[in-house]
């Protein structure tokens, strides 16, 4: 079972939740959904997509799911952060695919909201809220976070929440 | 040089604590060796052949005396008394056990050093020229710069899974000591017409099996978009580079199959919406990194230029060292002295934990404690005083630090090869090792001039044999080692790749042949000024072709 977890824990009965069927469709079909007139898109966003091509429709999107199709492969983090930063796109971005612990902090600095995961280990940590990152930054991301001191250097940032 | 603050003490504090949790999870079973391996490798944890080999950032090659003592101690208690500095200006480690690489990272840790990125697809640590800060010909240091890039690299959230290793080196003069055009970013600081500082920026060169020149992408970047443009050309590469195959996933390929033009077009396009954005460098912030780097208070040392002169009259030794170990300073008084770790018939790039320590505190006593580590495998005491040359050479010599070889035929880059490297098709070790004792005596060296010996166990270069003059590769032919030879290769401001002479040769007849070569060059010379490199140049391949196999092509 694939377990869906937000920073403010994990999601029961998520609307979004893969099952027997996908609940996403492609790039394509959403911007033709859309086209039609359809609202509350859950959006597949492929490693090798243009994500900017969603610009003229993200006010009608509710979701981009980001596939991370292995660990190795990091085009979601420059999706996500184009999502943010460029589109100015706010609604959920959920990372799915092979998602593991290890890329959970820097997916949620680049502004990934919530995570989809099957790997069990994974779903261990991130139930008992015991992520692996470090709260201290040397570069300025899509998720909002704070100089450590007004004398610090420009690129320096800090996770508000850094426990 | 830059001290950490608590930032950074704190930010390496928390990436050994994640370590540290990484391996016990591993250890306990919760990851597999496959998810593992791209987080060991991204803290310089590589599996080789027989054990463990841990790697350690020394950015852009700049050590002080502590830190040096602390890399003796590590050899000492975690290793087998060695440690061995590589091309990339980094130290590895080849027998650390895994359950006590968190403890060693913590070692380094309280030194301000860390094994952050020195693998793995990600940014890896940034090099720059040996000299940096010491030598006469360069409009500024290009560390501070390295230090802002290296900061701005680590753990980056975007650029961590990029499609392969990605290496930047910066230089600072025209005369390139840091072969940035072989990296897959090369800057080169310099000034414009109005005086103002900002970089020459090339991209996609590379070695490895598709060796590539990089190309110059921009030619005045103002130093305040240094991060806004590197953001830009590693996020087209992170979403464009290649991912089906290893082998075409550097960005030299994507240069080659997109066109540097349209490249550069897709470049320039994302920077134009990152430009002036809160990646612009404020020039208080460069200014206070550039503090860091403040030159050392190098009084007027006039008595040692007679001294000097006595010295070498009396001892032809020292005289020799001398003249091919220590360079011109930006301060006549003083020099920057090689401290070659290729000792006639050594491991190139060894060093005893013993020697490092000796190291360190001659750079203390004597070098303002910096020491420098350089991509051709030996170290640098930037700036000793003429006058303290003498002393310095006796506790060198007393060593085993004193050949004076620099740059000379004996001065080979060697990668670990089949004595370490699970990649390995043949061993680099042992011929280099060969090839250093045959030309051994030290007035044949200095006959013979100028000449640079790269070895590579593989293709995948490590030893950068492509730009070698003479350039050696171990290939695998039929089960048995075969040594591939290329001329012609550089990697200065002329960077060129060497060309495959011929057939390969086996590993007993491989030293023979290289002084084949050597004597075809000496017999050929117009004179003794014309180095190897100049006389290759000038008249190709043909007359080494016809000494290494011309008997045998016409038998046939
Ligand atoms: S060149 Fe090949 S053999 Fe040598 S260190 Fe690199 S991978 Fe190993």
């Amino acid at each position: 079972m694939a377990l869906i977890w937000n920073e403010t824990g994990v999601v029961e009965n998520d609307r979004f939740a893969s099952g027997e069927e996908t609940p996403f469709i492609d790039l394509d079909a959403a911007l033709t959904a859309a086209e039609e007139g359809a609202n509350s898109l859950a959006v597949l966003v492929a490693p090798g997509d243009d994500v900017s091509r969603l610009a003229p429709v993200l006010d009608r999107v509710a979701l981009v799911a980001l596939d991370f199709p292995a660990f190795s492969d990091g085009r979601g983090f420059s999706h996500a952060t184009l999502l943010r930063d460029r589109l100015g796109y706010e609604g959920e971005i959920r990372a799915v695919g092979d998602v593991q612990l290890d890329q959970v902090p820097f997916m949620l600095r680049v502004g990934i909201t919530s995570v989809e995961t099957r790997h069990e280990p994974t779903a261990r940590r991130l139930t008992e809220m015991r992520l692996p990152g470090v709260g201290l930054h040397y570069q300025p991301s899509a998720r909002r976070s704070q100089r450590p001191s007004e004398t610090s250097y420009s690129w320096r940032r800090r996770t508000a929440d850094a426990g | 040089m830059y001290r950490y603050d608590e930032f950074d003490h704190e930010f390496v504090a928390g990436r050994v604590a994640q370590f540290r949790d990484q391996v016990s999870r591993r250890l306990k079973g919760d990851i597999s060796e496959d998810a593992f391996k791209p987080l060991r490798l991204m803290n310089g944890v590589y599996l080789q052949l027989h054990a463990y080999m841990l790697r350690v950032a020394i950015p852009y090659g700049t050590l002080s005396s502590r830190q040096m003592r602390m890399l003796a101690h590590i050899a000492r208690r975690y290793d087998r008394g060695y440690g061995h500095f590589t091309t990339r200006q980094n130290i590895q480690y080849n027998w650390p056990k895994l359950g006590e690489i968190p403890d060693i990272l913590e070692e380094l840790a309280s030194v301000e050093m860390h094994a952050i990125q020195t693998s793995g697809n990600c940014i890896r640590n940034v090099t720059a020229d040996h000299f940096a800060g010491a030598s006469a010909d360069e409009v500024a240091d290009p560390r501070p710069y390295a230090e802002i890039l290296r900061q701005w690299s680590s753990l980056h959230p975007e650029f961590s899974f990029l499609p392969r290793k990605f290496k930047i080196a910066v230089t600072a003069a025209e005369h390139d000591r840091a072969a940035i055009q072989v990296h897959d970013i090369g800057l080169q600081l310099k000034k414009n017409e109005k005086g103002e500082l900002g970089f020459a920026v090339w991209i996609g060169g590379g070695q490895g099996r598709t060796p590539m020149i990089a190309k110059k992408i921009k030619d005045f970047l103002p130093e305040a978009d240094l991060l806004s443009y590197v953001t830009a050309i590693v996020r087209v590469y992170n979403l464009h580079g290649r991912r089906d195959n290893k082998f075409k996933a550097r960005i030299k390929i994507l240069v080659h199959e997109t066109g540097t033009e349209e490249l550069t077009a897709q470049i320039d396009a994302e920077w134009a919406q990152l430009r002036g954005g809160e990646l612009t460098l404020p020039a208080e912030d460069i200014a206070s990194i550039q503090a860091y780097f403040a030159p050392p208070p190098l009084t007027d040392r006039p008595e040692g230029w007679a001294q000097l002169a006595a010295w070498k009259r009396t001892d032809a030794d020292f005289s020799a060292w001398v003249a091919q170990n220590v360079a011109p300073h930006r301060h006549p008084d003083y020099g920057m002295v090689t401290i070659s770790l290729k000792p006639i018939g050594g491991i190139p790039g060894d060093a005893s934990a013993e020697q490092m320590e000796v190291i360190a505190d001659l750079a203390e006593e004597l070098g303002f404690d910096e020491i420098r580590v350089t991509h051709e495998q030996n170290l640098v005491l930037p700036h000793v005083a003429l006058a303290d040359l003498e002393p310095l050479y006796r506790a060198l010599a007393a060593n085993g630090l004193a050949t004076a070889n620099a740059g000379l035929i004996t001065d080979i880059i060697a990668c670990p090869g089949l004595d370490y490297c699970a990649l390995a098709n043949a061993r680099s070790i042992p011929v280099a090792q060969e090839i250093s004792e045959r030309f051994g005596d030290a007035a044949r060296q200095r006959e013979i001039g100028d000449l640079k010996i790269k070895i590579s166990g593989c293709i995948n270069a490590c030893g950068h044999h492509h730009v070698g003059h003479i350039g050696i590769l171990g290939v695998e032919k039929k089960g048995a080692e075969l040594y591939q030879i290329t001329l012609g290769g550089s990697a200065d401001e002329n960077t060129s790749i060497g060309e495959i002479i011929g057939r390969g040769f086996e590993p007993e007849r491989i030293t023979d042949a290289v002084e084949t070569i050597v004597e075809t060059y000496l017999a050929g010379r117009s004179n003794d000024k014309e180095d190897f490199l100049a006389y290759y140049r000038r008249v190709g391949s043909a007359p080494f072709k016809d000494a290494l196999y011309g008997e045998k092509s016409q038998a046939a």
